[in-house]
């Protein structure tokens, strides 16, 4: 179920990933393994995770996304994470989760900007 | 400390008998509750204060079962028992809780219960020494509420401009502290959706190794929803104490005050304030 709702959306030059509400380990490594495919197919140049309805962030989620960002940056993309919750800020910064080398943004809007806006520093493969 | 003058000649136990006076003793006083109750829990003896604070007169409890001064709840979780049981077992029990009046008013009690036995150790019965916290109770209801509103006024939020909230510390930064004013900057920060922060440490007394692990993790914690912190308000006396303890703030935007960091916030929202004739 979970698995069908996440969505990949290419928005010109870019991938657009809804991160469902709750998702399990099963729907994450899903999730990695469809954004990696969509950048190899659609050769993006950046990717924005919105996960602003994500409501509990584990080690699981922080670990995979923070390996996404890195496969992502080989594939030549940059990712911005968008609309963290405040309370799940604070959750993963008292569990000294990170999130690797990603961006931030407070919502998607503020992503495309970032990604729009920022050199291109993508190094095509 | 007031002391006795004047001794008299004879005191009150002479004049009374031993067993008289301690009676009148116990029977007078008003701030406790004093009571017997035989082995099984029945209330065998009254005192004034008893009556004081429990509302009932000796004559209508004497022989009552003494569970009816606790809540329903209590009863039900089998707490008069377990009290009398474990006074029994190791010679006396000592609770605070909420017990109830004869007109079902609650309060605050603390409760010492002793074990009675005679030469032989058979268990006689039992004293219970009542009295009325709820002043206290209250008093320290009272401090926690007002700490906890110190605490919330300690912390102000406040939007000064489009896309910049600036929060203004003033006081220690405990860990208690931290929690609650990080949570408060990141839903300022998500509600007014404002790519930067201004937190100012001018009002912070000292900064040591503890305070400034905790402003790094609210920063960083601010950094996962896209938003970035300038520090403002680093005083001389702030800045020496962070290199002296060796505390890295490298990758922190820090500003001496809150007009440069204000200053910083704009450059990062790519605004620019000019006087009114030059944009003319």
């Amino acid at each position: 179920m979970a698995l069908e709702s996440i969505s990949v959306i290419k928005l010109r030059d870019l991938l657009l990933v809804t991160v469902p509400p709750d998702p399990d380990d099963e729907t994450i490594s899903a999730l990695q393994e469809r954004v990696l495919q969509a950048m190899a197919l659609y050769e993006a140049r950046g990717l924005v995770l919105d996960i602003s309805t994500v409501q509990t962030l584990d080690s699981f989620f922080a670990r995979t996304v923070a390996e996404t960002v890195q496969m992502v940056a080989l594939m030549g993309g940059r990712t911005v994470l968008a609309g963290m919750c405040a309370s799940v800020a604070v959750t993963a910064t008292q569990l000294g989760l990170t999130v690797g080398n990603a961006l931030t943004a407070l919502d998607v809007d503020r992503a495309l900007d970032l990604l729009n806006a920022a050199p291109s520093g993508a190094r095509r493969v | 400390m007031k002391k006795a003058t004047n001794t008299p000649s004879k005191s009150p136990a002479t004049v009374l008998g031993s067993e008289e006076s301690f009676r009148l003793l116990v029977e007078g006083l008003k701030d406790y509750a004093i009571i017997m109750l035989d082995p099984t829990g029945h209330v065998a003896s009254w005192n004034a204060g008893a009556a004081r604070f429990k509302g009932y007169r000796a004559e209508e409890i004497i022989g009552k079962h003494f569970s009816c001064f606790y809540p329903t709840e209590a009863v039900q979780q089998g707490l008069p028992e377990q009290e009398l049981k474990a006074a029994a077992k190791e010679g006396g029990f000592e609770n605070e809780g909420w017990r109830v009046r004869k007109d079902g008013k609650r309060f605050w009690a603390n409760v010492i219960i002793s074990a009675l036995r005679d030469k032989d150790g058979s268990l006689r019965g039992f004293s219970k020494v009542t009295r009325d916290l709820t002043e206290r109770k209250q008093a320290e209801e009272q401090i926690q509420q007002q700490s906890k509103e110190i605490m919330e006024l300690s912390t102000p939020v406040m939007q000064v401009w489009q896309g910049v909230v600036v929060a203004p510390l003033i006081g220690s930064l405990d860990s208690q502290r931290t929690q609650q004013f990080m949570e408060r900057l990141l839903n300022r920060i998500v509600e007014t959706n404002s790519p930067v922060a201004l937190v100012d440490i001018m009002g912070v007394p000292t900064v040591d190794t503890q305070t400034a692990q905790h402003l790094i993790e609210t920063i960083s914690a601010v950094r996962l929803l896209g938003a970035q912190v300038v520090l403002t308000g680093v005083r001389p006396a702030i800045a020496q104490t962070l290199v002296h303890l060796g505390i890295d703030l490298t990758g922190i935007m820090t500003r001496s005050s809150l007009s440069a960091g204000l200053q910083v916030a704009l450059d990062i929202l790519n605004l620019k304030v000019v006087r009114k004739d030059d944009s003319r």
